[in-house]
C-alpha cells in the first residue's frame, strides 16, 4: 500500500480546490445571468403590452392633453401638478441631462426591504423611492402640495379628510393605481396577520378608509394634529399585488419572512419586484412608465453595503460613493483635503428627522420619589450641564444646544425662550435651596438626611463620543459636589431598565421632525407599562396643555399652545434636553442642484420629493 | 471497531442535549429581552413603536412562556421526531417530522434561509485559506527542521513569530489603506466578493471591443486576495512549528538513521521516510477545521463586508436572537462530534499501534 503524500499530491489536491470553486462560481454565474434573462423577457413581455395598448389608443384616435404636453415653464404648471414645481425648475437648467448612477452606501445590511417589515431608516430610505405618498411637501415652505392626490378636504371638526386621486397614475407594471388601492393599503397594515405592529400603532388612529368614484375617505376617531400627514403619507401599495397574501395565514406568512416584495408607482423601481434578498446588491433602475410630470433623472440608484468605516472612507475617497455621511472628526480632515474637495463639496445641515440627545431624571425609584424629582435639582442639574464645551470639545461645533423637544426648524418650539448656559453659582445656589448642602466639609453636597447627591447616568455603550461627554459633564457635576458614575450598557439591557424603571438618570435621544408629539414621553398617563414616560414624571398642567394640542386642528392656535407646552417644559426641565447635531454630508461635484433648504437636502428627506438633482452628459460617469 | 463507532455515535446525543441546554441558560441568563434589540439599531428610539412591538414579538414567538417551555419547544421544533403541527398550526399527533431550525427574531427569516446564504461564502473564504495554510505551514516546517539552527529557520521563526502577533483588526485595516486606497496604491477592491457590473460580465477574462475585462472568475479572485492574506498569516506560527518539532524529532529517530545507513540520501530520507511520519501530530489539529470551516471569521468578514457565518452568529448573539445562536450551535457542535470521531478513526487507520478492539 503506497501511501506517501509528496509535493505531486499536494499541488493536485490545490488543483482540484481550484477547480470545484471555479466550477461552483461558474455556475452562480450563469444562475444570475439566467436571472437576467429572465428579468429581459419579463421587460419585453412589459413592453409588447404597452405596444398593443399604444395601438389600440391609436385605432380609438388620440386626445393629446394639454396638460401633460412637455415639461415647459414652472409657473405655468396646472395647479393640481405644483408638488413638481422645483423638479420642472430644475429640468429647465441649461445643462440639465438624464442618465448616470448614484451610489450610496450602507454601514449595515438591510434585512428586508418588504414594506414594514423592516424597522431600520435605511430600508425607508430605498422604499420612498418606489411607494408614493397621497400628497407631498414644499421642502421649503413646508406647505403640503399634491402627488398622487390632486386635491383635498379636511372636515370642519377634523374626524374626516378626503382626497381625490389622480387620473392617470399607474404603478411600475402598467396597472393603474385608483383610491381603491389607497383603502387596500390601510386595511393591509390593519391586518393582524401581517407583521406590521409598529405601522399599526400610527395608523390605528384612523377608524375607517371608504372609496367613492376617485374619491377616498379617512374617518379618525379622534381629532389628532398629525392625521393629515399620517393619512397623506401612507404609503399605496398595489391591490393586485399584495393582496394575495391576506388570503390566508400560510400566505401572509410569506410576506411576513419575505425579503424583497417591493413595487409601487415610484419614480424607481426594483429591477424585480420580487427577487431581492439580503446580501445582493441594493440596486433601482428608473420606472419608465412613472407617472409623474417629471421622470426620475437618473437611470439607477445604488447602495453599497460596507461594514467597516475605514473601508467606507476609503472607497469613498477612492470616488466609489457619490453620496457620504461623515463623522465629526471625518468631516472635519477630508474638508481640508484638497483632493477630496476638488471631486466633492460638502454640505452641513440639521436634519429634522434627526431628533436630539438628553439626559432623563427619573423622579421615582422603587417607589420612592428621588432627588429629581425636586424642579430645582433638575434645573440644578441642566445649570450644570455645559453643553456648549460639549459641543466644542467632543462633537466639534457640529450641533446646537437644545433646550426643549421642539425642533427649531419647525413652527412648534418658542423661539423667545433661551439655552441655559453653564452656570456654576446658580446651580450651587438652587441646590442649597432643594436642601443640598456639603454638611460634612467633604467637597459632597448632602441632603438634609445625610444623603450624599450621587447617582448613576445610564447611556448606551459602543459609543466613544458618548462615553467622552459622560467623562466631561461627570467632570462639571462634581465641581458642584454632585457625584456622577457613567454607567454604559448594552442597548437590550438598556430598554430592560427603562422597562422596570429602575435607573437613576438615562441619556439617550429620541428622533424627531417638523411637528412632533411630546405625549408618549411626557404624558402621565404614559407611566404605565409599555409608555415611554418612564422618568415617572406627572404634571397635570402639562398633561392638559398637551391634550389640548393634540386635538386642535388650527395650525396656527396649535402652534400657540405648544409654545406654551414648550415653556412649561423649559421650566420644569423633565429632561436636560442636550444638543441636535448636525448631517455632514459630501456629495460629488457632478452631482449639480444640491441645496441644503429647510427640510435637510432637496432630496430624500421626510417625504415622496420629486427629484431635483442631476448630472450634466458631459459630466456622467456611469451607464448602462 | 464497529461497536466503538455505534457508541460513540449515541453519546452524541446526550452531549448535544447538554450544549443546547447550557447555550439556552446562557442566553435566557443574558440581560435585556429579545425584542429590546429589535426596537432600533442606532440608539434612537421613536416613540409610539416601542410597546407594540414588543408585545408583538412577545406573543409571535412564545416568549412570556416560562423557560423550560421555550426551550422544549424549540427542542420539539428541531427535532425529527416529535409533536407535528399541520398547516393551520394545530397539533397533528406524535410522530416523524421535517425538523425545523426555527425562525431569527431579528430578521424575520426562516434560519435555515440565513445558512443557507452564509456558509457557501464561508465554505469558500476557508476552501481557500485552510488548505493554504496548511500547506505553507508544513513545507516551512519541513525545511526550518532540516535547516535547525541556521539562517532560514531563525528567519521563519520570528517572521511567523511576528505575524502571528499582529491583531488582525489593524492588518485588514491597514491593508485596506494602503493597497485599497487612492492615496497609496489602488490595487486590490476596499470590500465585497464582486464589482459593481460583475453579474453581467461574462465567466473567464475576455478582450473587447473597449479593451480588456477581467471577467467574473479573475474578479471573485481579485476580491479575495486581501480576505484570504488577512485569514491565513496568523496561521503560520503554530502549524510551523508543530511540523518542525515532529520532523526533528522523526530525523534523530532509529529509523532515520537506518535509511541514511542503507544509503538513502538526506533528501529520500526526509521526505519518503520521516515527512509521513511527522504529519500524525497535524490530524489531531485537524480535527478542529471542520466545524471551524463553518464558523468564519468575524473580524475578517466585518472589515472587508462579506457575510458569511462569522457575522451571523456575533450580530445574533448581539440580538439575542436566539434561535439563529441555538441552531447554529447545533449544526457546528455535531459536526465537531462527528469530526472527532471521524479523526479517531483515522487514528487507527494511519497508526497501527492505535486500536480501538
Amino acid at each position: 500500500m503506497q501511501q506517501r503524500i509528496g509535493k505531486r499530491d499536494l499541488i493536485l489536491y490545490a488543483f482540484m480546490v481550484a477547480v470545484l470553486i471555479s466550477i461552483w462560481l461558474a455556475m452562480v454565474q450563469i444562475d444570475r445571468q439566467w436571472q437576467f434573462i429572465a428579468l429581459t423577457q419579463e421587460k419585453l413581455d412589459d413592453q409588447t403590452r404597452d405596444i398593443a395598448d399604444l395601438r389600440r389608443q391609436f385605432r380609438r384616435g388620440i386626445s393629446v392633453s394639454t396638460e401633460t404636453a412637455g415639461a415647459g415653464d414652472p409657473n405655468a404648471l396646472p395647479d393640481s401638478w405644483r408638488g413638481f414645481k422645483r423638479a420642472v425648475a430644475a429640468t429647465e437648467m441649461p445643462d440639465y441631462a438624464r442618465g448616470d448612477w448614484l451610489v450610496y452606501s450602507f454601514s449595515s445590511q438591510v434585512p428586508s426591504l418588504t414594506p414594514y417589515m423592516s424597522g431600520d431608516a435605511y430600508a425607508s430610505s430605498i422604499q420612498q423611492w418606489i411607494i408614493d405618498g397621497l400628497v407631498t411637501r414644499d421642502p421649503v415652505t413646508l406647505e403640503w402640495l399634491p402627488h398622487v392626490a390632486e386635491s383635498w378636504n379636511i372636515s370642519e371638526d377634523g374626524l374626516t379628510i378626503s382626497f381625490v386621486v389622480r387620473d392617470g397614475v399607474v404603478f411600475s407594471d402598467g396597472e393603474p393605481l385608483t383610491a381603491e388601492d389607497v383603502a387596500f393599503s390601510w386595511r393591509f397594515v390593519m391586518d393582524e396577520k401581517i407583521a406590521a405592529p409598529r405601522a399599526r400603532a400610527y395608523l390605528s388612529r384612523i377608524d375607517d378608509v371608504t372609496v367613492d368614484g376617485r374619491t377616498v375617505t379617512f374617518r379618525f376617531t379622534e381629532p389628532y394634529f398629525g392625521s393629515f400627514s399620517l393619512a397623506g403619507n401612507l404609503g399605496i401599495l398595489p391591490r393586485h399585488f399584495y393582496s394575495k397574501y391576506l388570503e390566508s395565514v400560510a400566505a401572509a406568512e410569506e410576506y411576513n419572512t419575505s425579503t424583497g416584495l417591493l413595487l409601487g408607482s415610484g419614480p424607481y423601481r426594483l429591477p424585480s419586484p420580487t427577487a431581492w434578498k439580503p446580501g445582493d446588491l441594493i440596486e433601482l433602475v428608473r420606472n419608465e412608465r412613472y407617472w409623474g410630470w417629471v421622470p426620475a433623472p437618473f437611470d439607477r440608484r445604488i447602495w453599497k453595503t460596507i461594514n467597516s468605516d475605514a473601508a467606507q472612507l476609503t472607497e469613498f475617497k477612492n470616488g466609489g460613493i457619490d453620496v457620504y455621511a461623515a463623522l465629526p472628526l471625518e468631516y472635519r480632515d477630508l474638508t481640508q483635503n484638497e483632493e477630496i474637495m476638488k471631486r466633492t463639496r460638502s454640505y452641513e445641515y440639521y436634519n429634522p428627522r434627526g431628533g436630539y440627545s438628553y439626559i432623563a431624571w427619573n423622579n421615582l425609584r422603587d417607589g420612592k420619589p428621588t432627588a429629581f424629582a425636586d424642579r430645582r435639582v433638575r434645573e440644578a442639574m441642566t445649570y450644570l450641564t455645559d453643553r456648549e464645551r460639549v459641543i466644542d470639545e467632543v462633537l466639534l461645533g457640529y450641533a446646537q444646544p437644545a433646550n426643549g423637544p421642539f425642533n427649531p426648524l419647525g413652527k412648534q418650539a418658542d423661539p423667545s425662550l433661551s439655552v441655559r448656559g453653564y452656570d456654576l453659582d446658580k446651580a450651587k445656589a438652587l441646590l442649597a435651596e432643594a436642601g443640598y448642602l456639603d454638611r460634612d466639609g467633604d467637597g459632597v453636597l448632602e441632603s438634609e438626611a445625610g444623603e450624599p447627591l450621587a447617582f448613576k447616568l445610564t447611556y448606551p455603550s459602543g459609543s466613544d463620543n458618548y462615553k467622552r461627554i459622560m467623562l466631561l459633564l461627570k467632570d462639571l457635576y462634581v465641581q458642584a459636589g454632585v457625584l456622577m458614575e457613567p454607567d454604559p450598557v448594552d442597548w437590550p439591557v438598556l430598554i430592560n431598565t427603562l422597562n422596570t424603571k429602575n435607573f437613576d438618570a438615562v441619556s439617550l435621544a429620541w428622533t424627531s421632525g417638523f411637528e412632533i408629539d411630546i405625549y408618549q414621553m411626557l404624558h402621565s398617563s404614559q407611566t404605565e407599562p409599555g409608555g415611554d414616560n418612564f422618568i415617572s414624571y406627572i404634571n397635570p398642567g402639562l398633561d392638559e396643555l398637551i391634550e389640548t394640542a393634540r386635538q386642535e386642528m388650527d395650525e396656527e392656535a396649535r402652534m400657540a399652545i405648544w409654545h406654551q407646552v414648550h415653556r412649561e417644559i423649559w421650566a420644569e426641565q423633565p429632561y436636560t434636553y442636550l444638543f441636535r447635531t448636525k448631517s455632514l454630508i459630501f456629495a460629488d461635484r457632478r452631482i449639480r442642484n444640491v441645496q441644503v433648504v429647510r427640510a435637510g437636502l432637496n432630496e430624500g428627506g421626510l417625504w415622496n420629493m420629486p427629484m431635483e438633482w442631476y448630472v450634466p452628459t458631459d459630466a456622467q460617469k456611469y451607464s448602462d | 471497531m464497529v461497536n466503538y463507532v455505534i457508541r460513540r455515535l449515541l453519546l452524541i446525543f446526550p452531549t448535544l442535549l447538554g450544549i443546547t441546554i447550557l447555550v439556552f441558560a446562557v442566553m435566557a441568563a443574558a440581560p435585556g429581552g429579545v425584542g429590546a434589540s429589535l426596537l432600533s439599531r442606532s440608539g434612537d428610539l421613536r416613540p409610539e413603536e416601542r410597546a407594540a412591538m414588543e408585545r408583538y414579538i412577545n406573543e409571535r414567538y412564545g416568549l412570556d412562556k416560562p423557560m423550560p417551555m421555550q426551550y422544549l419547544r424549540w427542542l420539539n421544533n428541531v427535532s425529527p421526531i416529535g409533536f407535528r403541527k399541520d398547516e393551520n398550526n394545530e397539533d397533528a399527533g406524535f410522530g416523524f417530522k421535517v425538523p425545523d431550525l426555527g425562525m431569527s427574531f431579528a430578521k424575520n427569516r426562516p434560519v435555515t434561509q440565513l445558512v443557507a446564504q452564509a456558509l457557501p461564502i464561508t465554505l469558500l473564504l476557508n476552501a481557500l485559506s485552510v488548505p493554504l495554510v496548511f500547506i505553507l505551514s508544513i513545507v516551512m516546517g519541513v525545511y526550518t527542521a532540516r535547516f535547525r539552527g541556521q539562517a532560514l529557520d531563525v528567519g521563519i521563526g520570528t517572521a511567523n513569530l511576528a505575524l502571528w502577533s499582529i491583531p488582525t483588526i489593524w492588518m485588514g485595516v491597514l491593508l485596506i489603506g494602503l493597497l485599497a486606497s487612492e492615496e497609496y496604491a489602488r490595487i486590490f477592491p476596499t470590500s465585497g466578493l464582486e464589482s459593481l457590473r460583475a453579474d453581467r460580465w461574462t465567466f473567464l477574462p475576455v478582450v473587447t471591443e473597449q479593451g480588456w475585462q477581467r471577467g467574473y472568475l479573475l474578479d471573485v479572485v481579485w476580491h479575495l486576495v486581501l480576505p484570504i492574506v488577512c485569514l491565513t498569516y496568523t496561521g503560520f506560527a503554530v502549524l510551523t512549528k508543530l511540523t518542525r518539532s515532529a520532523v526533528l524529532e522523526n530525523l534523530q529517530a532509529d529509523y532515520a538513521r537506518t535509511a541514511r545507513a542503507k544509503g538513502a540520501s538526506e533528501r529520500t530520507v526526509l521526505w519518503y521516510h520521516v515527512f509521513r511520519n511527522s504529519l500524525l501530530p497535524l490530524l489531531t489539529v485537524a480535527a478542529s477545521i471542520l466545524p471551524g470551516m463553518l464558523v468564519g471569521s468575524v473580524i475578517v468578514e466585518s472589515i472587508f463586508s462579506i457575510d458569511g457565518m462569522g457575522r451571523l452568529v456575533v450580530e445574533a448573539v448581539q440580538l439575542r436572537d436566539r434561535e439563529v445562536v441555538l441552531s447554529i450551535t447545533l449544526i457546528t457542535s455535531l459536526l465537531t462530534l462527528l469530526s472527532y470521531l471521524i479523526v479517531d478513526i483515522c487514528y487507527a487507520a494511519a497508526d497501527p499501534r492505535v486500536s480501538f478492539e
